[in-house]
């Protein structure tokens, strides 16, 4: 039991944090997300930042040009980051295809896609989620025909962060549409420029453009391309799902936020303040505890992958606890502000720049994203606690 | 971080899990509920052989000098078996003597309190049932080398097993005194018991003129206000380990009814609606397990983190409470009846709920810890 970090852990923290102090522009609050595209140049830039300094990749392999950190580090990285509301870790790439790639790759896939990632120099995006495949993922229809060395792929995904920016998608396709559902698809990887591939904006509802449609008109792409052998993508797919699944993004924008709403409150620009209701004390202070709360949470999954489990249920846990608090934190800061809460970013008289207000608006896709809370809920009462299925 | 047990812990859990499972059953929580002493008598006599209440208290002073992370990974077996036994109150009154005290009172007392002969408890509220230092209002006036008590304290747990009480008392300089007073048959000293929800005795205790000798001073003046905010602490955070274990307890039983009862012609914990509940209360037992862990392993270390001891206590308070409603609800009607279990959980957490200071009590702690 030992509830603070190493010495070796706290010095690259602070490493960390002097590098951002630097990177990030003076006054900085954000966007915190990298699939927001509003700081895109910056995002370029912090990524090559952590690149040079070997903390990109720092989760992965030594022969991979990573540092073989523990997932306890990388816990801490992606903790200091998103508490900095910093862009550029790239977890397409680095959280997500890469570990899939080490997993399921040739050794070809491997020397051709890899030190690109590491050296921060391609944007990956995600294509999973179909305009009829959601949460029942494994009915995804889109299509990919063998033809001669190629896969011809026809068909449609959604909810694509960074499409319009990303060079690379990794996809899911169905390769046999005989088989059940999930056998009878595969992962492949797709060039973003191949004739044939429209992407289609989507304007989220706090206003931003960061996901979209991608369309796929018999799009050629090289059997070379295939992770895994055909028809078993499914379990390379949910690797990359598995890497997904934590909430520590969620519990550092948490407390990032609940900080600055106190800060707030105890300010003279403050309708709602600590000194004109004591209640509001109480309040923040369970905030507070909700927060520590989802936090702990998520270092607990990193203690245990570090252990070499496969914390499933636990990061189901910890996806459901921080994205909930998250939304809590801001809800209760869009109360405090009153009237003001609701003035759109750029407004003038808004208080804290509109942010909790739109942050609020974006993160409404935090329990929906990556898995639906209640999805989460089906696996830790099904994988966690042992329910029965049928 | 590292959210492993130690050997040592995981020794602890195993004995006294294996300990409770045999010794502590239901049966004897409702014989004791029904206010069978003899039962209490019994169980804290194995419990002493087993040396439970010399923990965390020094070599030096006879105890086996275990960290406050050890006792809190038996207090939450102790939580989840309901076993009504004052280790909470022994253990948190020694720890705070341990600290506070002079060396001849933890030479007198502290070897005692670890053989057994003593078994000491707190009593710190008032009529205003506030665990805050300044609400003290019981008074203790010196006489020559004696302090002359006179007051009522009330919510005094386990009162009339216990020989001492850990008093906090105002002298007559207006100065917070925390004391060692003598109660088991002491002249002086009444006792009114109370009928409370955790099934285990609660009294109120009037003192009238009680002379009590001034080498009883645990702490006096800032000390005392320092001791009694640790008193508070230690005891807030001891309580939610207890609500930790009871509240694994519950989630542990909910998902072995939910599994077998049938409806439908299948188990209902296959449909989604039991299941997401049942997700929800694991969410909460697990968090109010992590909070504990932290707030435990910083009393381990020089001071406690005032921080961490109050999320400790506003989460088990709160999300355990809970729980125990949830678990009503996925029990259907048979846990809405006296003779199914489920209620003596719920009332204990109910009752600790309120315990060391409630979770609006803590809530403000933390609001002034983090500067608000």
């Amino acid at each position: 039991m030992r509830f603070e970090f190493t010495p070796e852990e706290s010095e690259f923290k602070s490493q960390l944090s002097s590098f951002l102090d630097d990177a990030l522009p003076a006054d900085w609050h954000g966007p915190a997300d990298e699939s927001r595209d509003d700081h895109w140049e910056l995002n370029q830039e912090i990524k090559k930042g952590l690149a040079e300094r070997g903390w990109l990749v720092m989760s992965w392999p030594k022969e991979y040009g990573g540092a073989d950190s523990s997932p306890m580090m990388n816990t801490i990285f992606a903790e200091e980051m998103a508490y900095r509301r910093a862009p550029g870790h790239d977890r397409f790439g680095t959280r997500m295809l890469g570990p899939t790639l080490m997993r399921f790759g040739t050794e070809e896939q491997r020397t051709k896609y890899l030190g690109s990632i590491a050296r921060g120099e391609i944007q990956w995006c995600q294509g999973y989620s179909e305009p009829n495949s959601g949460s029942d993922l494994a009915s995804l229809q889109t299509r990919a025909v063998e033809d001669g060395d190629d896969f011809v792929v026809t068909g449609a995904k959604i909810w694509t962060s960074l499409a319009h920016r990303a060079d690379m998608m990794f996809m899911l396709v169905r390769t046999d549409p005989e088989a059940a559902p999930h056998r009878g698809i595969s992962l492949i990887l797709v060039d973003m420029k191949s004739p044939g591939v429209e992407v289609q904006p989507i304007v989220n509802m706090a206003g931003v453009h960061s996901f979209n449609q991608v369309v796929f008109d018999q799009v050629r792409v090289p059997k070379a391309n295939l992770i895994g052998q055909l028809n078993d993508g499914w379990r390379a797919g949910m690797t990359v799902l598995n890497f997904e699944r934590s909430g520590i993004d969620y519990a550092a924008w948490a407390r990032a936020a609940l900080e600055e709403i106190i800060e707030h409150v105890q300010s003279e620009d403050a309708v709602t303040s600590t000194k004109s209701d004591p209640a509001i004390r109480i309040k923040l202070a369970e905030l507070h505890m909700e927060v520590e709360a989802a936090r702990l949470m998520c270092f607990d999954v990193a203690w245990r992958q570090g252990k070499g489990e496969i914390p499933s249920s636990e990061a189901s846990m910890s996806k459901v606890a921080a994205t909930e608090v998250y939304l809590k934190v801001l809800d209760y800061g869009l109360e405090l502000l009153g009237m003001y809460g609701v003035l759109e970013p750029g407004s003038k008289q808004a208080l804290l720049q509109g942010r909790i207000f739109k942050m609020r608006l974006f993160y409404t896709s935090g329990p929906i994203l990556a898995g639906t809370n209640e999805i989460q809920k089906n696996i830790i009462a099904q994988r966690g606690l042992g329910l029965p299925r049928k | 971080m590292d959210f492993g047990l130690t050997e040592t812990q995981e020794l602890i859990r195993v004995s006294a899990r294996e300990f409770l499972e045999d010794r502590a059953t239901t049966t004897t929580v409702r014989a004791v509920a029904d206010g069978d002493t003899e039962a209490i008598s019994s169980l804290w006599n194995e419990i002493i052989e087993l040396g439970w209440q010399a923990m965390t208290i020094s070599e030096e002073h006879g105890g086996a000098g275990l960290a406050f992370s050890d006792l809190a990974i038996l207090l939450e077996e102790l939580g989840a078996s309901l076993a009504p036994t004052p280790i909470v109150e022994s253990s948190i009154s020694s720890w705070v003597i341990e600290r506070y005290g002079s060396d001849p009172i933890k030479s007198e007392l502290l070897p005692q309190i670890a053989s057994g002969g003593v078994l000491i408890t707190p009593a710190f509220v008032e009529r205003d049932a506030s665990w805050q230092t300044e609400s003290t209002k019981v008074a203790a006036t010196r006489s020559g080398s004696d302090l002359v008590v006179t007051g009522e304290k009330r919510f005094v747990a386990f009162a009339d097993q216990a020989t001492h009480a850990l008093t906090l008392v105002r002298t007559d300089d207006d100065a917070p005194t925390l004391i060692v007073i003598p109660i088991w048959k002491a002249e002086g000293v009444a006792l009114t018991p109370l009928d409370h929800a955790s099934g285990v005795p609660v009294s109120s205790l009037t003192f009238n003129e009680l002379a009590v000798p001034e080498g009883n001073i645990v702490a006096t003046g800032h000390e005392a206000v320092r001791a009694a905010e640790e008193l508070v602490a230690a005891g807030g955070v001891a309580r939610a380990a207890q609500l930790a274990g009871l509240g694994r307890a519950v989630v542990d039983a909910t998902v072995e009814y939910t599994s077998t009862r049938e409806q439908f012609g299948k188990p209902v914990g296959t449909f989604q609606a039991v299941q997401h509940h049942l997700a929800d209360m694991a969410i909460a037992a697990k968090q109010v397990n992590h909070l504990v862990h932290a707030a435990a392993w910083s009393f381990s270390r020089d001071g406690y983190s005032k921080v961490a001891a109050a999320q400790a206590k506003i989460a088990a308070s709160d999300k355990i409470a809970n729980l125990c409603w949830t678990a009503h609800q996925c029990h259907g009607a048979i846990g809405f009846t006296w003779e199914h279990d489920l209620h003596l959980y719920t009332r204990r957490a109910l009752a600790w709920k309120t315990d060391y200071g409630d979770s609006a009590f803590h809530k403000s702690r933390l609001a002034s810890a983090i500067g608000l």
